[in-house]
């Protein structure tokens, strides 16, 4: 059914993923659940740990409901911060086609 | 702005912070208990130990340290501060006070003196309660009676920032190992505005980075708390740093995080085997937002560096000159603006610095400026009325809108002159607070208990005259408890409170400030002044005086009552000298005395040195101006008032008693020969000690208010002249010195050539 | 961009020391002279970084830590304290008001700068 609708939906993260942006970010992957997401990362400057927990997080959500979840975009200091903190988004970065 | 400017800011500061301490500690002694007060005390001193410790002004910390930690005591009502616990305390803010000054202008403190205080602190705060002090100079080390504050274990250190610490900071380069780090952070560390990322940065900047990170604890989506603590990281870290290096990029994180450092068994490939490792690269530029700005820092380090050189060449040199307090504040005043210049992002920025600024009511401009804006605003005044003059003159049906415009013009300069005179008023708090350090010093020295009131400190006055008035105010007060006061035991006898008080008070009277000094002592004792005057030839012994006169003789040149000449107000100075000081300044001073009650002195001067009302004479074809303060009366004096006696002096009768006439023109050799007194008009002016004098002037042009300007800054001084004024017609007028005039008319001649030279 | 620093103390001379401190190693300033004043110009300062005196008249750190933390928009701001208090029981309370760190008196730009350096992205 969802997996079905091909429609991924896109959430732009803000630039500074800091501790008042983990609970904003959360409410938003809240409201996107149940639907593929392609995530443009690509104006972030900065990421916390804690947003980092809620993507990653949400990356588990979506795995288990077998949505794609999908880095779009990213800019350089987002690839080099997930790389600083061992997280590993290459198998989320979205694929060309 | 350099650090020597800073540090003028700081002792101007510390001035400040130790009037602050010593009216709370009063306060204290009064009996006040809000937590306030003692809270107020005990920021001034912790505000002077932080100032000094970054100056580097180590005896200054290391008292300011144990005085702080015995008012902590008081703060956290371990110490009760009685009567016994505040003596000290006091004394310990006039240690400080002079440790300050000396800081500041060098010289040296009574370390004795700083010692025997330091351990009476030590014991208040060991809750031991004062000892009447003993022998004061034991020379034990000051580190035996106080822990030093350097080897403190509360991790105070008053070390001045240096270079020296910067490169001791900097961890011993040890051969590289590799550490295993497990880092799990908690909740409370994000909330505290801290960030695992941030730390893990760190780390990485100390070597080869391998790092997993552990995501077992990540609940789903809709479980998580998005603040909450799930990740933890396995960190190997090959460094030549050392283990001390990787726990202090925790130093902050310690309480909020679970952190365990090994040193790796084997080499670091090993741990890679064990767990999958993500390689940290080493180019986490974006992650600090440049290296450029990396370099930056590393200059700005080198800045700070010199700076820090520069700050400890300023412990050592004088204070810096007052005017770079200007400078500072001109820098502090642009800087907004080049913000604002600088982005346009920044503007919002900037204004809430000026939102910040806008808190403050105040603000602070060197004197300089003042002074200058007085200067020209007299010379404003000076320019206003020659207009009004020279419109007068050649305009005589003037048009009525020109008259009023000058008047206008007139009305609002006098507005200005006021205003501008306001900025230079300054309420005479500071100098009644330095009068209660005096009275404790004089009891202390002469085993008398007193109680000094004051009323009307913010009674607000010139600063100049400000200034000038520490100085007779400290011997009169020296004088009234040394002379004034009696000994506890005289006074129990004579059925007064064994303390006696001694009331300071300023008011404001008829565009004066009068200041009021009153004792409840004994009171002059007019008998032995009265034979002290005539063993010191001052009066005839059959001389007929009343009580005023009586009392007034205390103000006679070299009179002194004391059987011997006491340590405190003895010192050469009698009350010859503040009579005279207070005259300096344009006031008058007068004592009324009941025997067994007290003294009381009141001086009244004028509110500003700028400015004065005179009265604007001719003598001799010449232009003067007589101070108005001075002169009780004008008369016309009639041929059959005049009395001649001796070779040259006359007298004039006024109202059944005579008075000394004197020509104004003769003394200041203006002319010749005596003038004819009825040809002119005498003024009857009060002189030194009580007596009046009728000064003989040519004919009286008129009042009006004068701009002082000193004859000494741009002539030079001149005898009989007190200084001089411009009129409106352009005129240099000199301002009379009525007391010189009066000792002139003694015997002590002036000297010709200059008086003449000064009038052409 | 610059980093903007609030920084709050009601000592004149520590305050102009941290002004030419920062200033110098390329931070953007702003100023506040006790806790009901940091407070108030928090949202024009729009820190990136808060230092902050103890004690202080009208409001002291720990208060305006508190007060800090508890605005929606400030609350994530690190905040490091600036005192000669450096004995445990204070570094706690500051700790437990919210205080990301510290910087123990007497002040020392290199210290200050570092501080900064550490709590800051």
């Amino acid at each position: 059914m969802a997996s079905r609708n091909n429609a991924r939906k896109p959430l732009k993260l803000a630039p500074v993923l800091d501790l008042n942006e983990a609970t904003a970010l959360h409410n938003k992957l809240l409201e996107l659940k149940g639907a593929p997401i392609a995530i443009d990362a690509s104006a972030v400057e900065r990421v916390g740990a804690l947003c980092a927990q809620v993507l990653m997080a949400g990356a588990k959500t979506w795995e288990e409901d077998q949505l794609s979840f999908t880095f779009a975009k990213v800019s350089d200091a987002f690839v080099k911060a997930t790389q600083l903190i061992g997280v590993d988004i290459a198998p989320l970065m979205a694929k060309e086609i | 702005m350099d650090m020597n400017e800073i540090k003028e800011i700081f002792f101007q500061e510390c001035e400040e912070q130790l009037a602050e301490l010593e009216s709370g500690l009063l306060k204290l002694n009064d009996g006040d208990r809000d937590p306030e007060t003692v809270n107020a005390v005990f920021r001034a001193v912790h505000s002077i130990k932080g100032g000094a410790g970054a100056f580097g002004l180590d005896d200054l910390v290391s008292f300011a340290h144990v005085f702080e930690t015995t008012l902590d005591c008081v703060r956290s009502n371990r110490l009760e501060p009685n009567q016994d616990v505040l003596k000290v305390m006091l004394r310990s803010a006039d240690v400080l006070a002079d440790l300050t000054n000396a800081a500041r202008d060098g010289g040296n403190v009574d370390e004795a003196r700083s010692r025997q205080l330091i351990k009476e602190l030590e014991a208040l705060a060991n809750g031991e309660m004062p000892q009447p002090a003993p022998e004061p100079a034991k020379a034990a080390p000051i580190a035996q009676v106080a822990p030093a504050p350097a080897a403190n274990d509360d991790g105070f250190q008053p070390v001045a920032f240096s270079f020296e610490d910067f490169e001791a900071a900097e961890p011993p380069t040890i051969e590289p190992s590799t550490y295993e780090i497990v880092f799990r952070p908690k909740s409370e560390l994000y909330a505290k505005g801290n960030d695992a990322t941030l730390l893990l940065r760190d780390l990485s900047r100390l070597g080869e980075m391998s790092i997993r990170c552990d995501m077992d604890r990540l609940p789903a989506l809709d479980e998580m708390n998005p603040e909450a603590a799930y990740f933890s990281w396995k960190i190997s870290l090959k460094t030549d740093k050392g283990e001390e290096a990787i726990r202090s990029v925790f130093e902050f994180a310690e309480w909020d995080c679970e952190l365990d450092v090994t040193l790796a068994s084997g080499d670091a490939s090993d741990a890679g085997q064990e767990l999958p490792m993500q390689p940290v690269p080493f180019d986490l530029s974006l992650l600090d937002e440049g290296a450029p700005a990396q370099a930056e820092a590393i200059e700005d380090d080198e800045q700070i560096v010199s700076q820090q050189h520069d700050l400890r060449d300023a412990a050592v040199s004088t204070a810096a000159n007052a005017s770079n307090v200007l400078k500072m504040a001109q820098t502090a005043a642009r800087a907004p603006v080049e913000n604002a210049k600088a982005s346009p992002a920044s503007a919002a920025q900037a204004a809430g610095q000026q939102a910040a600024s806008a808190a403050t009511p105040t603000i602070r401009v060197d004197l300089d400026r003042v002074d200058r804006l007085i200067n020209l605003v007299g010379e404003l005044v000076i320019n206003q009325a020659m207009l009004s003059q020279s419109v007068i003159e050649n305009d005589t049906n003037g048009t009525s809108s020109i008259n009023m415009g000058l008047e206008e013009l007139q009305q609002l300069t006098r507005e200005i002159q006021d205003s501008v005179m306001a900025i230079r008023a300054q309420p005479v708090k500071p100098v009644f607070q330095r009068m209660s350090r005096i009275v404790r010093e004089i009891a202390d020295m002469t085993g008398k208990s007193v109680r000094l009131v004051t009323e009307g400190e913010n009674t607000e006055v010139d600063k100049t005259v400000i200034d000038k008035l520490a100085e007779p105010l400290t011997h009169m007060i020296r004088n009234a408890v040394d002379h004034g006061l009696e000994t506890p035991e005289k006074r129990v006898a004579a059925g007064k409170n064994p303390e006696g008080t001694v009331r300071l008070t300023a008011k404001h009277r008829s565009g004066r400030i009068v200041i009021e000094l009153a004792d409840d002592g004994a009171g002059i004792n007019r008998e032995k002044v009265r034979q002290k005057a005539i063993d010191n030839d001052l009066i005839a012994a059959d001389a007929n005086l009343s009580d005023e006169e009586i009392d007034n003789l205390i103000f006679h040149a070299g009179f002194s009552t004391a059987d011997k000449i006491s340590d405190i107000s003895g010192r050469g100075v009698g009350m010859d000298v503040v009579k005279r000081s207070i005259q300096a300044l344009g006031g008058r001073i007068n004592i009324q005395s009941k025997p067994g009650q007290g003294s009381v002195f009141t001086m009244s001067l004028p509110l500003t040195l700028a400015v004065l009302d005179g009265m604007v004479v001719t003598v001799a074809n010449q232009t003067l101006v007589v101070p108005l303060t001075a002169i009780v009366e004008t008369l016309q004096p009639e041929a059959s008032a005049i009395h001649s006696f001796g070779a040259t002096q006359r007298l004039i009768s006024i109202r059944n008693s005579f008075c000394p006439l004197l020509d104004v023109g003769r003394i200041l050799n203006f002319r010749a020969t005596q003038a004819n007194p009825v040809e002119g008009v005498a003024l009857l002016v009060e002189s030194e000690g009580g007596g009046q004098r009728a000064l003989m002037v040519d004919a009286i042009q008129g009042q009006r208010q004068v701009v002082i300007k000193s004859l000494e800054a741009n002539y030079t001084h001149v005898p009989g002249i007190a200084a001089a004024t411009i009129l409106g017609d352009g005129r240099v007028a000199l301002i009379l010195d009525v007391d010189a005039i009066v000792a002139a008319s003694r015997g002590q001649a002036l000297k010709p050539e200059m008086t003449l030279a000064a009038t052409g | 961009m610059k980093k903007r620093v609030l920084t709050v103390d009601d000592s004149r001379t520590i305050r102009n020391m941290l002004l030419v401190t920062l200033n110098n190693a390329g931070f953007e300033t702003i100023q506040a002279e006790d806790g009901v004043e940091g407070l108030e110009v928090l949202e024009s300062a729009n820190p990136d970084v808060i230092v902050t005196d103890i004690n202080m008249p009208r409001l002291d750190g720990f208060g305006f830590i508190e007060g800090v933390r508890k605005n929606d928009r400030y609350r994530a701001v690190p905040i490091l304290v600036l005192t000669t208090e450096s004995d445990a029981e204070k570094k706690n309370r500051a700790r437990q008001a919210g205080a990301t760190g510290w910087i123990v008196k007497p002040f020392d730009p290199t210290k200050l700068i570092d501080a900064i350096e550490r709590v800051t992205a």
